[in-house]
């Protein structure tokens, strides 16, 4: 990873604290955005088949932090399409050391909005967690909603930053929404990239952006083509069962009402423009107030600065902010349950904290009431590809093994090998008709 | 904002956000109100920082909470520390004048004014919240000065209208 050289001090500090935790994604209906006969009922399926097929290998999962004790109703960030897991990291070590459970994720490979919901459901039941509160920012934001409206008996609470209601405005003006899952990774992430470096920055808001280009560049295609195919999905968010008063809405106040993007900023509408959408500059200021006519009664955090990514270009304010929401909504943080967080291995290798690594496939144990147990499961090492390789090969092993309700990821394997090849076929036809749309 | 007669102990720090229309302008303000209690340490100083505006406010018939200015001019110095600690706006409030027809008054208006003179010319309200006496010409007064303190602030972006504040509100008393 040529970021690490890059990455600031407190980021390496984080990596070598917080571990990082990947289960399979188990309701993986990976091609039905593209061929909608996902119930084909083959039911065997040989154990092999499609788990040696490269791209197939370290995408299809969830890939998470959790931190902090587990007694506590945890708070989870989802991010929106240029995010992952990682940029969170500010709120992840400031809040678990006061107290907080804090679980921040990577948008796994979902399709479409159902698929999002179901598949998310599952990850709480296998992480063990009953009851939760969101924090979504853009993408994010749209996906926790939802999540709040068909699962609200989950949702305590949630805190939405750069958010929306729906998403269907950007698929009229995204005309080749139905090519986006087949274009090629450089063009998407050229899309996103150039975008995001928009602008004069200030120095933080210059230092929040590098962070955010660089866990782009480890995101695969299919990672930013699912992501852009959920966010033209024509779901709506309906309205919620959960109280206007249990929503606090977070974001920078515009500094010029119907301004460009530079400043009422989401990384999502970047990749509009370098989608050759025009006039797209008054739409998420609409769609924010859209927001806070949804929500009335929802308390209103203003950030003064902080651009697209103020949790990690202010993360003292973005702090304060959700620490007063959890409190407001009631959540108690648990100070005594802290581990101490052994000083001084900043930069240093975390090799030794990461020993008591049992086991390399990483399947989350059941330790849901046992905060002392948080430092010791499943460590993955830092940083190595090879070995994340080796770890999903060997998760991958472990599905197989299962039962079946992991079928659902075997029947499709056949697919898999079908439409990888179809796939890389219709992306050199695609990529020599793409100069035709740009 | 409505004075409500219901007594609810600031935990730590919490705020408010009002809409004000200063010129023609939108005005956001966010108000930060801390404990007098001192509690907020778990909090940190974040909402410190960045502060546009400092709005002290003690109980006309409280001496003690008089007296505590000073400490509390101080201490907000301390913690937000900002560019130009001389020139940062603040704005004194004399609450609860309206308690028992101003016969339980202790702080004359010529004390406050006089301590307003020696920080700087401090501007001076006296209100009663509950009877809703010049409490909007305090708040007009308080985003006035905000806005003015944050164009000097700002640096970056120059040429670029802020239709946002955010003050502070401390309280000597807890009201």
């Amino acid at each position: 990873m040529k970021g690490v050289s890059l990455a600031p001090g407190d980021y390496i500090h984080f990596k070598s604290q917080v571990p990082l935790h990947k289960i399979p994604l188990l309701w993986s209906n990976y091609y039905v955005g593209f061929y909608e006969n996902s119930d084909h009922g083959i039911a065997e399926c040989c154990s092999g088949c499609a788990w040696n097929l490269p791209n197939s290998i370290g995408t299809k999962q969830w890939r998470y932090y959790d931190f902090g004790p587990k007694v506590v109703s945890p708070l989870i960030c989802l991010p929106g399409i240029a995010g992952t897991a990682d940029i969170y990291y500010k709120q992840i070590m400031s809040l678990s050391m006061k107290g907080y459970r804090v679980i921040s994720v990577d948008i796994p490979q979902v399709w479409n909005h159902q698929e999002w919901i179901q598949s998310f459901e599952k990850f709480l039941d296998v992480i063990n967690v009953h009851h939760i509160h969101l924090y979504g920012t853009s993408l994010g934001g749209f996906l926790a909603q939802l999540f709040a409206q068909h699962r609200p008996r989950r949702v305590k609470s949630l805190i939405l930053s750069n958010a929306f209601l729906e998403r269907r405005s950007f698929a009229a003006a995204m005309p080749w929404a139905p090519i986006v899952g087949w274009s090629p990774s450089f063009l998407l992430k050229r899309y996103v990239l150039t975008g995001i470096r928009d602008g004069p920055h200030e120095p933080f808001i210059a230092d929040s952006v590098d962070f955010v280009v660089s866990q782009v560049e480890t995101l695969s295609r299919d990672d930013l083509a699912s992501r852009l195919t959920l966010t033209v999905d024509t779901a709506t968010v309906e309205p919620l069962l959960l109280s206007d008063s249990f929503i606090t809405i977070m974001d920078e106040v515009e500094k010029t009402k119907g301004k460009a993007l530079s400043d009422s900023s989401i990384v999502d509408m970047v990749l509009y423009m370098g989608l050759k959408t025009n006039d797209y500059s008054a739409i998420p200021q609409q769609l924010k107030e859209q927001l806070s006519e949804r929500y009335p009664g929802a308390r209103r955090a203003y950030l003064k600065t902080g651009g697209d990514f103020p949790f990690l270009s202010r993360p003292d304010e973005v702090n304060l902010h959700l620490q007063l929401h959890l409190r407001q909504v009631g959540v108690e943080a648990r100070p005594d349950l802290v581990q101490s967080i052994p000083k001084g291995g900043t930069g240093g290798s975390p090799s030794k904290e990461n020993d008591k690594k049992k086991d390399p496939d990483d399947q989350p144990k059941d330790n849901g009431g046992n905060p002392e147990s948080t430092s010791e499961e499943s460590q993955l090492p830092l940083s190595s590809e090879i070995h994340s390789l080796d770890d999903q090969l060997l998760s991958d092993a472990k599905i197989c093994s299962m039962d079946h309700e992991d079928a659902i990821i075997l029947m499709q394997s056949q697919y898999t090998v079908v439409n990888r090849i179809l796939q890389s076929a219709c992306e050199l036809f695609i990529f020599s008709l793409l100069p035709i749309y740009v | 904002m409505k004075f409500t007669q219901q007594y609810k102990a600031t935990i730590g720090a919490d705020f408010v956000t009002k809409e004000l229309q200063i010129d023609d302008r939108d005005v956001t303000l966010q108000i930060w109100d801390t404990a007098g209690q001192e509690r907020f340490q778990s909090l940190g100083v974040a909402f410190y920082r960045g502060a546009d505006c400092c709005v002290l406010v003690y109980d006309v018939n409280v001496m003690k909470s008089f007296d505590s200015l000073d400490n509390w001019h101080e201490e907000f110095l301390k913690q937000a520390n900002p560019t130009d600690p001389r020139t940062f706006p603040f704005i004194l409030l004399g609450n609860k004048i309206d308690v028992d027809g101003g016969n339980t008054r202790v702080v004359s208006e010529k004390k406050a004014k006089d301590w307003c003179a020696s920080k700087e010319n401090i501007p001076y309200f006296e209100t009663s919240a509950k009877e809703d006496i010049n409490v909007d010409a305090a708040f007009h007064c308080i985003a006035k000065t905000a806005l003015a303190n944050e164009r000097e602030q700002d640096i970056y972006f120059q040429g670029i209208p802020d239709a946002v504040n955010e003050t502070e509100q401390r309280g000597g008393c807890a009201c």
